[in-house]
């Protein structure tokens, strides 16, 4: 009888210790786009080993098509808990209430404000209000070929424009590439409005909008002279690679990987994957450089990790376990940005976490595949992007289009510049701003 | 009047039947009537949760300023948001684009798979192995086919770039989806690829319907292949051709996966189809007005192509 009795009890206590697991485990749904799978799959392994109440899902999908299936989420209620941000749709998706500020749930995630940088603090605040940790920060940066540049006769890269233009024609004139400058400014990629912000901020007078908000395309803008550099580089030397206006970042980063170019301005991080043995034949002979302008500025970018309403829906439980993700991912865990660190060790990421630069192993690790003094001398000069309403994603698809049809010839540069003028001011309207 | 026929029923029904038969009748004739509306009911819940109500959904949605980042004011505009679209700046030239292409396909898939029908029914061994092979294209969907011929014709490493510069054809790497005609020809040959077995099938399905006899004819009156073609085969075929040509054109005036995936719409707007902004209204601009009544304007066009393609078939059939 007794033994029946203690394998009774014994059987209640396992069912009710499995009954209690499980109805206390809080599943996340995380939505991210594709890069670093792997390593995103064992950061989120680490998390449940940490926190073994949260389960998370994680779904990724491809940068080009981010924007899109992540406003369809939000539109038909699929669950999304917690999901890369980034700072040109923040104002977007943050007016339109599908996300929500940390700092309103979580008031120790401010803390970190003190020693990020401060272009990254801009990209995720909307209305005051922190809304994201990061997960990268990053610049647009002048990357060279220089085997290229030596066999053209040069021994330093440009340092401005012009020079660029220079080299590249006597590249092109002695055959060692056909189109030496190349860009991934296609229709589809979200980072073409960077790359063109950043040939703009090089410029002296490069603004693209006023503090009112009003743009500043004029004749003799910042604006004006990029799209009337990207022109010259395609229509009139070029020497720029017609297949850029379709090209997206790995597009661009396998030909330029290839030998195929000798500049061009892409996200900082790719010089890792450039200079990686293991993925380019030609490793080393990719180098960083400051941006070639008369100011040398670019753009600072930052995506970081946001909560959203849905997840924020699920009651105080969820939002917890938010929480606790968010701070493992984009915060410090036992007193170090352990995620944030890993990506840079790993895969070269940027980061906003001002501290990492003095970690000797991480500036070990960049100067492996980069250069850390010019980095942090581009990170001086980097700016975030201007006009960020809740109306710029919308804008920005029809700006790339416009440049497009400017290096195709399909309108004036003028007449692309006046459109998005246009365009600008309308939505400007409806916002009611 | 169905009453009228059952009361005669029972003033003329023969002696010894009871009235109680008559009664069983009368109920057994109404639950029949009855039987196909029950029957039908499935399908017109069906149709009006997924078809009717979405599609006055969207209608309603059209009259509405919809701007979804900024949710909280959607004042009503009429047919505002159709005057918006059909003012745009994208609204004509993409119509005209999805024209162009729609034409490009039409005549690439129905020569082409007209060609390889009268191959396949030829009678050599190889033609049944053929068949099966033929029908590979079709099976595979718009979007994996956009992602196989996106790498092909790839201005870095494309095969296609690859086989013309071996061949001499070309001294350096072209970049096909960067130059706006060549992508538009780019995803015309995409899109004929995978829907010619499509018409090969329909056309070998009547070619193998027309008797051998009237060939016969046509060679013992010393006519030539040509003629044989032009005065037994084309004739016979029309009615399909017709389907062909009108399905495809409606096909390729809705065409949406292949440019998502291979050009994106560019360079440019070279190959952006009306299908293309009505999604970009909707998802990238955020505006559901401006998208619902793109949409709501692209339906009707196509309505527009499937009447006219119901006109003409039934003129065919009288022929």
């Amino acid at each position: 009888m007794k033994r029946y009795l203690l394998i009774l009890l014994t059987g209640l206590i396992i069912f009710g210790s499995v009954f209690f697991a499980s109805a206390q485990e809080i599943e996340l749904n995380f939505l991210g786009w594709s890069y670093g799978v792997e390593t995103v799959r064992d950061n989120i392994a680490k998390f449940e080993a940490k926190y073994p109440n949260i389960k998370v899902n994680f779904t990724d999908v491809s940068w080009f098509d981010y924007h899109d299936i992540a406003v369809a989420r939000f539109l038909g209620n699929t669950s999304t808990d917690v999901m890369y941000g980034s700072d040109h749709w923040l104002q977007e998706w943050a007016a339109a209430g599908w996300l929500v500020p940390l700092e309103d749930y979580f008031t120790k995630f401010v803390e970190y404000k003190k020693e990020s940088a401060p272009y990254a603090i801009e990209g995720m605040t909307y209305n005051n209000k922190l809304y994201g940790l990061p997960y990268y920060a990053d610049m647009v940066v002048f990357l060279y070929n220089k085997e290229m540049i030596k066999k053209a006769g040069f021994e330093n890269p440009p340092k401005n424009l012009s020079e660029l233009i220079e080299q590249a024609k006597v590249m092109k004139e002695k055959g060692i590439c056909e189109y030496p400058l190349a860009l991934c400014i296609g229709k589809q990629e979200g980072q073409s409005i960077e790359i063109f912000t950043s040939i703009v901020y090089s410029f002296k007078n490069g603004n693209m909008f006023d503090e009112k908000l009003n743009p500043l395309f004029q004749k003799d803008s910042g604006v004006y002279e990029a799209l009337k550099f990207l022109y010259d580089a395609k229509n009139t030397y070029k020497i720029l690679d017609p297949a850029s206006l379709i090209w997206g970042e790995i597009d661009l980063v396998k030909s330029f990987g290839a030998g195929n170019h000798a500049f061009t301005f892409i996200n900082k991080y790719n010089l890792a994957e450039l200079n990686n043995p293991g993925v380019s034949k030609l490793a080393g002979q990719f180098s960083i450089a400051l941006f070639p302008g008369e100011t040398r500025s670019c753009v600072g970018f930052v995506r970081f990790y946001c909560m959203t309403k849905m997840g924020v829906n699920r009651g105080k439980d969820v939002v917890d376990a938010i929480g606790k993700f968010i701070n493992y991912f984009g915060g410090k865990v036992d007193g170090q940005y352990n995620v944030v660190r890993r990506w840079s060790l790993e895969k070269g990421l940027g980061f906003a976490q001002l501290p990492l630069y003095n970690d000797p192993e991480v500036i070990s690790a960049i100067n492996q595949w980069g250069n850390v003094e010019v980095e942090e001398e581009q990170a001086k000069f980097a700016r975030a992007k201007q006009g960020m309403t809740p109306f710029y994603g919308t804008w920005d698809i029809f700006m790339r289009e416009q440049i497009n049809k400017a290096l195709l010839k399909d309108v004036s540069i003028e007449d692309a510049l006046s459109a998005s003028t246009k365009y600008w001011n309308e939505l400007k309207k409806k916002y009611g701003m | 009047m169905k009453d009228i026929f059952l009361s005669l029923e029972v003033l003329f029904r023969p002696r010894g039947i009871r009235r109680r038969d008559v009664s069983l009748v009368i109920m057994k004739k109404k639950i029949g009537n009855m039987t196909g509306y029950i029957m039908i009911l499935p399908v017109v819940a069906i149709i009006s949760v997924f078809t009717i109500y979405p599609l006055f959904y969207a209608i309603k949605t059209s009259l509405y300023e919809i701007l979804l980042a900024r949710p909280f004011l959607r004042p009503y505009v009429g047919y505002g948001n159709y005057l918006e679209v059909i003012k745009s700046y994208y609204f004509f030239k993409s119509l005209l684009n999805s024209l162009v292409y729609a034409a490009m396909c039409v005549f690439m898939v129905t020569v082409v798979g007209l060609g390889v029908s009268l191959l396949l029914n030829c009678r050599y061994k190889i033609t049944n192995v053929l068949r099966i092979i033929i029908v590979v294209p079709w099976a595979i969907p718009f979007v994996v086919s956009g992602v196989m011929w996106k790498w092909i014709f790839n201005s870095s490493y494309g095969a296609f770039n690859g086989l013309l510069y071996s061949l001499g054809i070309t001294d350096a790497y072209v970049s096909w989806l960067g130059h706006p005609l060549y992508a538009k020809i780019c995803l015309a040959i995409a899109h004929a690829w995978k829907e010619i077995p499509f018409a090969a099938i329909l056309f070998l399905a009547v070619l193998q319907t027309i008797p051998r006899e009237l060939y016969d004819a046509v060679r013992v009156d010393g006519g030539t292949s040509w003629m044989a073609f032009k005065y037994v085969t084309l004739p016979l075929i029309k009615p399909v051709l017709l389907v062909v040509v009108i399905w495809e054109t409606v096909i390729g005036f809705t065409m949406f996966d292949l440019v998502y995936v291979m050009t994106g719409g560019g360079p440019g707007d070279s190959t952006s189809l009306i299908s293309w902004y009505t999604y970009a209204e909707t998802f990238k601009f955020l505006n559901l007005g401006k998208g619902a009544a793109l949409s709501i304007l692209l339906a009707l066009i196509v309505l527009a192509m499937i009447i006219i393609y119901l006109k003409v078939i039934r003129v065919e059939q009288v022929y």
